[in-house]
């Protein structure tokens, strides 16, 4: 058993409404997920591009209202937060984009972009904040002299490593990296996750990574969740999951990863199909379409397959398995083994074949 | 044969207030039609610079230097009116950019951001565009691509919208792409996806790609050919096999030894 989680989600829902021209289109970004982060753990979302990794980042931080469920933060109830309690909220969690372009104010240079939430905050005052400023861009890899430049005048690489320095800058407990440094070189990349893991140590900071490059996934999370269409399909420890994953999507995913020498090169087929528009209108389990398991039949398409211990290993099997169903909003046995950080879970009906 | 596109010398160089500051320092380098060449190295090492700087689309604060010349099927691009650039882009020669928010037009929903292509480059029929468009957004993966016609940029997610980057790039079929970072907002199995198009549309076509990333399994997994690059200089040009297994710059192998591998129990 984990220490009391810094982070619980349950049962989180979130929809999105298009407005425009007609009716209103709503689709369901994600689908009653839950999960548990430890005090000073990293947790990785991963899974398909819409799957709805970043509209969870985003319900988290409030950004973005949820429709159901809960987020539950150091033991404050974060759906219900409001004025100050929210201000003062938002300094404990930052967020570092996928897309640092829109997310950097164009007009603003380098240096006050990163030194505004020192300001905003009282972190620092005067030439302080120059010197914090100067520091913080040398421990992304930039220069202090990088500071009177404008966003437009960096390259893609450098950009992400002012959104690194802006989140950094406030000194949060909890940061949120979305796909926060698949646009760096391997080098920098490498040399900011050892800045983050170091940060980690010396003041316990919990890190919500989101990424789709799984060796880097590897490298840093102890935790991963799989997403697909907006719930989550297979959650465990990352060395062990990605050694012997038991969901047909996650397999594909791990398949599906570049080799790392060309003479390794061999004919593979991409998972085929898309993954479709969003909010499961089809019962059952949302990968039917395009699983490549050789039994599935219609109990895949019975219902939506819950979360439970894998076929074979016992551990919370029981009681995670009795509860059948995992319904957004249902308060299940279910909920207890999802939340849980550390067990194998998969939802699957199926027993995974040794070689698929 | 001769190169379907070549570098010489380019030099690029950004201005800001009295100094300037130099992205791309005298590079050379040519792709064959139909070849697959991968330019990677440091962030900041000039790669989307240089990119920008075959296509004519740099900045306003950047200037080519003299003794440069890009030549593209027969000709100087360095040297070719604004007006036959515009006809050239789009139609022989297409980028894929490294931040598609910032590529596309928020305003417009993103079929019509494909059609247009078509419609720019001699297109009468609207409904003809359409068609083509819809296909494409097909073909590069996007999901229920007749509805997701009508969507705008921000309803997509970040990979659906480098996959509408992708068809507007590869729509025309030209003869060269120069693809920024094309997979690095996208998860590995549209990634897989996405690179398979590429080669499918690189053999059926003859498409040469000039691909433009760090991660160096795309690079394994796809091209034929490397150049990196570090502080605007090339500084190392082999075949990708040699490039893994015989390295021949310090930085190079750098590079290799910082990649990020899947570690398996043993
Ligand atoms: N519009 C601009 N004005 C001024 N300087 C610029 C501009 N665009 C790029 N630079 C600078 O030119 C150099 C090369 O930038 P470039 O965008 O080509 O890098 P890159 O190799 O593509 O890096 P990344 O991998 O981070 O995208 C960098 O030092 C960058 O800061
Ligand atoms: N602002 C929005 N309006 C409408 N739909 C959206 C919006 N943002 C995301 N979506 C949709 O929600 C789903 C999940 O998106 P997202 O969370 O961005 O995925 P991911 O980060 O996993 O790629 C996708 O189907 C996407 O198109
Ligand atoms: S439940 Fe059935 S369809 Fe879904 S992943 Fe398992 S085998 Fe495939
Ligand atoms: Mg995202
Ligand atoms: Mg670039």
């Amino acid at each position: 058993m984990t220490a009391r989680p810094i982070l619980a989600v349950r049962n989180l829902r979130v929809v999105h409404r298009s407005v425009g021209f007609g009716p209103a289109r709503v689709s369901v970004a994600v689908n009653g997920i839950s999960f548990d982060i430890a005090r000073g753990d990293t947790f990785a979302l991963v899974g398909e591009s819409g799957c709805g990794k970043t509209t969870t980042a985003r319900a988290i931080l409030r950004l973005i209202d949820a429709s159901s469920g809960t987020i539950e933060y150091d033991g404050l109830d974060l759906r219900a937060l409001r004025g100050e309690a929210l201000r003062r909220q938002r300094k404990r969690m930052q967020i570092v984009f996928q897309d640092p372009f829109t997310s950097l104010n164009p007009r603003h240079t380098v240096g006050s972009i990163v030194g505004e939430g020192l300001i905003v905050h009282d972190l620092a005052r005067g030439a302080e904040v120059a010197a914090k400023v100067a520091r913080l861009l040398e421990e992304v890899g930039l220069s202090a002299a990088d500071a009177v430049r404008y966003p437009a005048e960096l390259s893609g690489g450098q950009r992400q490593r002012v959104a690194i320095a802006r989140a950094l800058a406030v000194d949060p407990e909890f940061l949120i990296l979305d796909e926060a440094v698949s646009a760096l070189d391997v080098t920098t990349q490498a040399q900011v996750l050892a800045l983050i893991a170091s940060l980690r140590d010396a003041r316990v900071l919990t890190c919500l990574f989101i990424a789709h490059n799984l060796a880097v996934v590897q490298s840093v999370a102890s935790t991963v969740a799989v997403m697909y269409q907006g719930r989550i399909v297979e959650q465990g420890p990352v060395t062990a999951l990605f050694a012997a994953s038991k969901h047909p999507y996650t397999r594909a995913m791990l398949d599906a990863v570049p080799v790392t020498d060309p003479r390794d090169r061999h004919a593979r087929t991409p998972l085929a199909g898309d993954p479709g528009a969003g909010g499961g209108a089809e019962p059952g389990c949302a990968f039917y379409p395009r699983c490549p398991h050789p039994s599935k039949d219609a109990v895949c398409r019975a219902a939506v397959p819950p979360l439970r211990a894998p076929a074979g290993e016992s551990a919370a099997g029981s009681a995670a398995g009795s509860a059948a169903g995992s319904a957004a909003g249902s308060s299940s046995g279910a909920e207890e083994a999802q939340g849980h950080g550390s067990a194998h879970l998969v939802a699957c009906t199926k027993a995974v074949p040794p070689s698929l | 044969m001769t190169p379907l596109l070549s570098v010489e010398n380019l030099t690029v160089t950004y201005a800001r207030n009295d100094a300037e500051r130099m992205a791309v320092d005298s590079i050379s380098f040519a792709i064959e039609p139909g070849e697959i060449v991968a330019l990677v190295g440091e962030s900041g090492s000039g790669k989307t610079a240089t990119g920008l700087a075959i296509m004519g689309i740099l900045s306003a604060n950047a200037r080519v230097g003299p003794g440069s010349a890009i030549r593209f099927e027969g000709r100087d691009l360095l040297a070719t009116p604004e007006r036959e650039l515009r006809d050239i882009r789009g139609r022989r020669i297409s980028m894929v950019f490294q931040e598609p928010a910032a590529a596309l037009n928020p305003v417009m929903c993103v079929g019509d951001q494909v059609a247009e292509v078509a419609l720019v480059h001699g297109e009468r029929d609207k409904r003809a565009a359409r068609t083509k468009a819809i296909e494409m957004l097909g073909r590069v993966g996007l999901p229920d691509a007749d509805e997701r016609y009508r969507a705008y940029p921000h309803e997509l997610s970040g990979g659906m919208r480098q996959r509408v980057m992708l068809a507007i790039a590869l729509l025309l079929r030209p003869a060269l792409v120069i693809a920024d970072e094309p997979t690095s907002a996208l998860d590995v199995t549209v990634q897989a996806q996405v690179l398979a198009l590429l080669l499918d549309l690189q053999r059926e076509a003859q498409t040469a790609v000039l691909l433009i990333t760090h991660d160096l399994g795309v690079v394994a997994e796809t091209c034929a050919r490397a150049l990196v690059m570090r502080e605007g200089r090339i500084v190392e040009s082999a075949s990708v096999d040699d490039l893994f297994h015989a390295p021949a710059h310090e930085y190079t192998r750098e590079l290799l030894a910082a990649m990020p591998r899947i570690v398996r129990p043993a």
